[in-house]
């Protein structure tokens, strides 16, 4: 177990590590732009949980990361209008990463509730029907 | 070609690898749903942050932070759509073919926004 968790850290720095590296090292600028927004621990997380669990369970990683990116664009939103407003860099980082967890989680769980009550009227109906069908017999 | 920073690096490696660990635990305890928020963890913005942090100092810094952060969010919004594909082509062709076009996409996606966005 701890030797999987170890494997799992040196692949996922290995990997942010590797996208720097392109950047600092591509004679191109466009590149240096693309591998700058490279999703390296997304990529990393689910290849590893894909190996280990199957593909299922990565794809289920996959998105559930929707929600935590979601979470990352207000976290950068956070940090650029907390530096705006107060010129505080490290505060400005300690609210964008707060920010992202509550984001995350928050959308995360709103959406499980629209799903839940995508299926709730169509158990109204049901009910309404049997009813209905009680009362006419 | 840009200087390459020890510091930087090794920034990248720490966030990068706890991100992908963190993941696998939450996953694990929590289920998958939870595991892929901690696999969105901001770690290249934060690392970039924190890089800067050690480079520069004052407004220089606060303005750095302000470039970053900008561009974060373009780079985010291209991730989500990414992650969004992902879960699709995952399902439909499997680990090995569906992320190769997972990682396809991105590449192809992101040439755009950066083409688009430089000129």
């Amino acid at each position: 177990m701890n030797k999987d968790l170890l494997l799992r850290f040196l692949l996922g720095g290995a990997a942010v590590m590797a996208s720097y590296l392109i950047i600092v090292v591509s004679p191109w600028e466009i590149l240096g732009g693309i591998f700058a927004a490279f999703p390296a621990v997304m990529i990393t997380a689910v290849l590893m949980t894909g190996i280990k669990s199957g593909t299922k369970k990565a794809a289920k990683i996959a998105n559930g990361s929707v929600y935590g990116m979601i979470g990352g664009i207000i976290c950068a939103a956070t940090v650029y209008m907390v530096l705006k407003w107060s010129h505080n860099w490290g505060l400005s980082m300690l609210v964008g990463l707060f920010f992202w967890l509550i984001s995350s989680v928050l959308v995360s769980s709103l959406k499980e509730r629209i799903a839940l009550i995508k299926i709730k009227p169509f158990n109204g109906k049901m009910v309404l029907a049997e009813s209905r069908l009680r009362d006419h017999k | 070609m840009g200087e390459l920073s020890i510091s930087a690096l090794l920034i990248r490696f720490v966030l990068g690898g706890a991100a992908v660990v963190a993941s696998t635990m939450v996953a694990r305890r929590l289920g998958e749903k939870a595991g892929g928020i901690f696999a969105a963890f901001p770690a290249v913005f934060l690392a970039a942050l924190l890089t800067a942090g050690l480079d520069l100092r004052g407004e220089d810094l606060v303005s750095q932070s302000i470039v970053l952060s900008k561009g974060a969010m373009v780079g985010m919004g291209i991730n989500i759509l990414v992650a969004i594909i992902a879960g699709f082509l995952l399902n439909k062709y499997g680990l090995k073919k569906g992320l190769m076009q997972v990682l396809g996409c991105w590449f192809v996606v992101s040439m755009v926004v950066v083409a688009i966005t430089s000129y």
